[in-house]
């Protein structure tokens, strides 16, 4: 990243869309630590349209069709006022404010979007969407922090804040999902060829929205985004064809998504390909998808995350261990306190009630426990031996006891433990069927009593 | 892991120095931008996993540990208590 104008320069020379979106990216870097500054104060607003046009173009020599030219120039004249809110931060802070920050920029994105609408802008230039999307979103969030910080200082007793925290705290947030779907539009409804078309600009623009959908808590509308997707996907370039980090943040949001919809099978194959595809150094991002990659294993095939796959996670090996454990051994008492300890955390990341589905597989472990502590029939001559498939309900209830620790003086309850049973039937995770007046639990013969488990 | 390698990285593309800082509204389980847009297979997951198979990384959910004997012991003490207790 150089200067802005230089950045613009060789973009422009060069077609490269990223080194031109690096213009329009309002940061001062270590390198360049006057960049906006420099910037800023190389015109003011009563010259620089007229600036612009010489610097961006006459002095760099750069030559583009006249409609083409003077957007750039409002786009830049636009981004030229937005440099100059954020420049009030380093030199009159009691001045500067995120609302106008946020609102310059809001007009900065407007322009853009007429640019590509309207003003000749090239496909090729679309990763300035990008970089402006991004910021709106950066800016969006920070003025509503200033809005409602300054309401709270305003009514310092909190007495005003539950009424209207409610309904405002997000504001500029939602204004700026409806400028960010307007360029998921103008990506989408690109009708160029598609060697020079916006629709490469589409996942990346979606990925935007699905954050913000999330953050807003209106996740049920990122279902209209991928309707309107599914409408177009005839005319869409495979997914493979794009950047991986469009791909890998799009399936990770539609993998979270069906997750949320209790969609586990769904889920767990596109957080598997989010998770497959992802740059192996992008950490977070790696923790984040296998957050939701591993209720999706236990719910879907039963399976638990390695050691090793969460050595790198030590969040995720704090988060998960204690639960995975207890799932192994069939610790019914150990399975309910690590829910209950992890309950808050369970519940932020709404993944609780695919784990509440494990103590049916720790219960299911626990009983097969008590199969295999059953041994062997007699074996009956020359054949291969048989486990004993005729099991006593008591001896359920007594590992019932065991799993729950339960104490002397509690009682087992045996038409509980019938019920535990037959939970674990009817889910197909036992096979066999309970002799009632015989006080008899009957298990299928031939390796398929707890089907998949090898007995 | 180098980690550090990726923020080093960024730095110049997109993350600007003045947001590094955490700030209260950066919430921390947002999925966040790359700082590439693409890269090599074999920089993603698959590509360092041998085969590119995860098959080990996922293990069976049920235990035949070797305290197996243990349990049919414990197993037996319970029953007696059940059956006492009816």
């Amino acid at each position: 990243m150089g200067s802005i104008f230089d950045d613009f320069k060789d973009g422009q020379k060069l077609g490269s869309g990223h080194r031109l979106a690096a213009a329009l990216t309002p940061v001062s870097t270590s390198a360049n630590p006057g960049r906006l500054q420099s910037f800023y104060y190389f015109s003011n607003a009563a010259h620089v349209s007229s600036d612009l046009r010489y610097s961006l173009f006459q002095a760099n020599g750069i030559k583009l069709p006249k409609q083409e030219q003077n957007s750039w120039v409002d786009i830049f004249a636009a981004y030229w006022s937005a440099v100059g809110e954020l420049v009030r931060f380093e030199e009159a802070p009691s001045r500067a404010s995120w609302v106008k920050v946020f609102n310059a920029w809001k007009e900065t994105a407007n322009q853009l979007i007429r640019g590509y609408s309207t003003g000749g802008l090239q496909a090729w230039t679309i990763p300035c969407l990008y970089v402006v999307g991004r910021y709106l979103r950066h800016f969006a969030r920070r003025a509503d922090a200033e809005l409602s910080s300054q309401e709270a200082d305003g009514f310092g007793d909190g007495f005003q804040d539950d009424v209207s925290s409610g309904l405002e705290k997000n504001a500029k947030l939602e204004e700026a999902t409806r400028v960010l779907n307007r360029m998921f539009t103008l990506c989408l409804t690109d009708r160029s060829p598609i060697e020079d078309s916006r629709k490469w600009g589409i996942y990346d623009t979606t990925n935007l929205l699905f954050k913000t959908y999330f953050k807003l808590n209106t996740v049920g509308l990122s279902k209209n985004l991928l309707r309107a997707l599914n409408a177009q996907s005839a005319d869409l370039p495979d997914l493979s064809a794009f950047p991986k980090s469009h791909t890998v943040t799009f399936k990770y949001y539609i993998g979270v998504i069906h997750f949320l919809d209790e969609n586990y099978a769904e889920a767990e194959q596109h957080l598997a390909e989010a998770w497959k595809m992802c740059h192996r150094n992008a950490m977070k991002n790696r923790e984040l998808i296998l957050t939701y990659l591993i209720p999706c294993h236990l719910v879907t095939t039963h399976t638990l995350p390695s050691k090793k796959l969460l050595a790198p996670f030590p969040r995720l090996e704090k988060l998960y261990r204690p639960l995975c454990n207890c799932i192994k051994s069939g610790d019914l008492g150990g399975f309910d306190a690590a829910m209950s300890a992890g309950e808050e955390e369970f519940v932020k990341r709404r993944i609780y009630l695919p784990l509440e589905r494990g103590r049916d597989i720790a219960l299911r472990n626990l009983f097969r426990k008590v199969f295999i502590a059953g041994g062997f029939e007699e074996p009956k001559d020359g054949q291969p031996p048989i486990r004993r498939t005729r099991v006593p309900v008591a001896e359920f209830a007594a590992a019932v006891r065991i799993g729950t620790h339960a104490d002397e003086r509690s009682r087992v309850d045996i038409d509980e433990v019938e019920c535990l049973l037959s939970n674990l039937i009817y889910k197909g995770l036992m096979k066999g069927y309970i002799a009632r007046e015989r006080g008899m639990v009957v298990l299928s013969k031939g390796g398929s009593a707890f089907p998949g488990t090898g007995v | 892991m180098s980690n550090t390698q990726t923020q080093d990285k960024a730095e110049p593309s997109q993350q600007p120095q003045q947001q590094q800082k955490p700030s209260v509204l950066e919430e921390d389980d947002e999925f966040e931008d790359f700082p590439v847009e693409d890269w090599p297979q074999d920089e993603t997951e698959q590509g360092t996993t041998a085969n590119g198979t995860d098959a080990h990384l996922w293990e069976e959910s049920w235990d035949d540990d070797d305290a197996a004997e243990d349990f049919s012991k414990q197993l037996k003490e319970e029953l007696k208590k059940v059956d006492a207790s009816r």
